[in-house]
């Protein structure tokens, strides 16, 4: 009965095609004229370069106001949010980028767009020289949290750590979803898209508004806990060219920065004092790094083991299950639009088959490699957790730092300099 | 590593910078060798950066209207008018079986209004699409490709497209209509 519908469909499908001109063209005798319609197609290249142009002018001031100003910042905070969050309405972003560089590199067809290679690669070039100058007021989705935020309510060290992992699962994701041509994850779930096109999805809208009012209390936690791109440039900027520092002269041990940062990023000389025998810390850590590889394959195991649920976010492994579950039942009513059009364009099941297969394969390799990816993350947090090491005075932890220059004008320090000046 | 161990196995600051010196060397030939890897991917001209639907797969779901991420979709309905029939009963204008053929809203396929009909001559009518009011839906452009020429048909109007990375529309497509395209043809225009 299926096939028999199926050749049904197919046959019409193919008289549709066919049969383009039911009626004939009409003979006008009043001088009637056909309209001439334009279609019009935006000048993308002057979009596009102006896009790098302001990106790089953007990073370059930021890298110079990170020099002890934070006036600048708001400026160029200002700038971006209004830019390239609503004038340009969120696209093109660094952190989508990630997703383009990760297809360009699997698929060998498609080409990567050079805006996009130039918002991927500048802000990570400019994290390795200065340190993460692109968030603390380039990039919109930073700069809009950072001029909302009144508050630094802090958030306790172990939670804050937990939290910390997640970016990094949201760029094992990314990049896992993005290398199988499923879906870009980091647009369809951008909380901020929707304040910036002023509508959208209704969940994703009230999440930015969420992350928004939270923003207020305590400093950006889309950056902290939630940015994929923000934890690949904190990979660069914790072994930045230039360190950023509170203040050139001496610290007086004030306290004042560390109540100033919005993102928990400076460590106090006190917090860190060891409370146990040097050989006991040592032996955790031995203990942590032994734990590594088990974590390693522990986390590869499970990602493979889940790769099948995962793989239904492609395309063809869902066709293929609507077009296997509609077979398999007995007296089917209605026919999904998918299996109706699988039938009409007339393709076969064999073929279905094989591109599923081939995506599914595709998925367990990928997630393999993702899952390693992520015990390897969570075996570096544990260590670095446990390395207590003495501070003399009030440190940056550079990979967490935004650079957003908060500390510099709080810096007591910093103001002498100034007023003699 | 004789020299480390030697003089600063007591000094953990020195240790650190030495860490940190290797970190930067590798993060630098990391930024050095994936930027230039990578721009050997990238094309200046003619990539293929535009979304376009591909008329003769178009099924006209109705997907198209519902799931861009605009409010109102960047699909728009194109009107072919070398390819129309300029009938008095169009399959695009009414809803098929209507009792009256008259501009009634029952009788109108399009939901909102967006078809403009002007008489030309006898039996001859012209149809335009108020670009504007069109949402996208393919309800017009079924009704056309079922019983007409298929003069009627979506195509993604790229004045209004945010062009996404991956387009949303793209994804739900159930016929697999919608693919990158380049400058050249950023229009699939039936003639």
């Amino acid at each position: 009965m299926k096939r028999f519908f199926a050749t049904i469909l197919t046959a019409t499908a193919a008289i549709g095609a066919k049969a383009q001109n039911r009626f004939p063209k009409p003979d006008f005798e009043s001088g009637y004229e056909y309209p001439d319609l334009q279609y019009a197609v935006p000048n993308e290249l002057m979009w596009d370069v102006l896009d790098v142009v302001l990106l790089l002018a953007l990073l370059i001031s930021a890298a110079w106001a990170i020099t002890r100003r934070r006036k600048p910042m708001i400026w160029i905070s200002l700038i971006s949010v209004l830019y390239f969050g609503f004038f340009r309405e969120g696209c093109v972003c660094s952190v989508g980028s990630i997703q383009n560089i990760v297809l360009a590199m699997v698929d060998e067809t498609y080409h990567l767009p050079w805006v996009v290679l130039c918002f991927f690669l500048l802000p990570i070039i400019f994290a390795f020289l200065f340190g993460r100058v692109f968030c603390a007021g380039v990039c919109p989705m930073g700069a809009l949290q950072e001029l909302v935020n009144v508050k630094n309510g802090r958030i306790s060290k172990p939670i804050t750590m937990v939290l910390g992992l997640l970016p990094w699962l949201y760029l094992a994701l990314t990049i896992l979803y993005a290398a199988t041509r499923s879906r870009f994850i980091v647009c369809q779930f951008d909380p901020f898209i929707g304040i910036f096109r002023l509508g959208g999805d209704i969940e994703l809208l009230a999440f930015g508004i969420l992350l928004l009012i939270i923003s207020v209390f305590t400093g950006r936690p889309f950056c902290r806990f939630l940015c994929p791109y923000g934890a690949l440039l904190s990979l660069f900027s914790s072994v930045a060219v230039k360190r950023i520092k509170i203040t050139d002269k001496k610290c007086i041990n004030c306290d004042l920065c560390y109540s100033s940062c919005p993102v928990d990023a400076i460590q106090p000389p006190y917090a860190n004092t060891p409370q146990e025998e040097r050989k006991e810390g040592v032996k955790r850590i031995l203990g942590y790094a032994l734990l590594m590889p088990l974590l390693i394959v522990a986390g590869a195991m499970l990602m493979r083991m889940s790769s099948d649920v995962m793989s239904r976010a492609h395309k063809e492994v869902r066709l293929y299950d609507l077009v296997t579950a509609y077979e398999a039942e007995e007296n089917p009513e209605i026919i999904p639009l998918e299996v109706e059009a699988f039938y009409m364009r007339g393709r076969t099941m064999e073929e279905l088959q094989a591109s599923a297969e081939k995506a599914q394969a595709d998925y367990r390799l990928y997630s393999t490699w993702i899952g390693a990816m992520m015990g390897l993350v969570l075996a570096i947090a544990l260590i670095r957790f446990s390395v207590k090491r003495r501070r003399e005075t009030y440190e940056i932890d550079q990979a967490a730092c935004v650079a957003c220059g908060q500390c510099f004008s709080y810096c007591p320090q910093n103001k002498v300099g100034d007023s003699k000046n | 590593m004789e020299e480390k161990k030697n003089k600063n196995i007591n000094n953990p600051i020195r240790r650190k910078e030495f860490l940190q010196m290797c970190g930067s060397v590798i993060a630098g030939g990391t930024v050095l060798a994936a930027g230039a890897k990578l721009a050997t991917k990238t094309k200046v001209k003619e990539s293929d950066v535009f979304w376009q639907i591909d008329p003769a797969r178009c099924t006209q779901c109705g997907r198209c209207e519902t799931d861009c991420v605009l409010p109102v979709s960047a699909v728009k309905c194109i009107h072919a008018n070398r390819v129309c029939g300029y009938c008095d009963l169009c399959g695009g204008y009414y809803r098929s079986n209507v009792k009256e053929l008259n501009t009634a809203a029952e009788n109108m396929m399009c939901p909102t209004g967006a078809i403009e009909r002007k008489f030309i001559e006898d039996p001859y009518f012209e149809y335009t699409i108020n670009e504007d009011l069109c949402t996208g839906c393919g309800k017009c452009v079924k009704g056309c490709t079922s019983f007409g020429n298929g003069s009627l048909y979506l195509q993604i109007k790229q004045d209004i497209c945010v062009n996404c990375n991956e387009c949303q529309i793209a994804q739900v497509c159930v016929s697999d209509a919608i693919s990158r395209v380049d400058y050249a043809t950023a229009y699939k225009l039936k003639e």
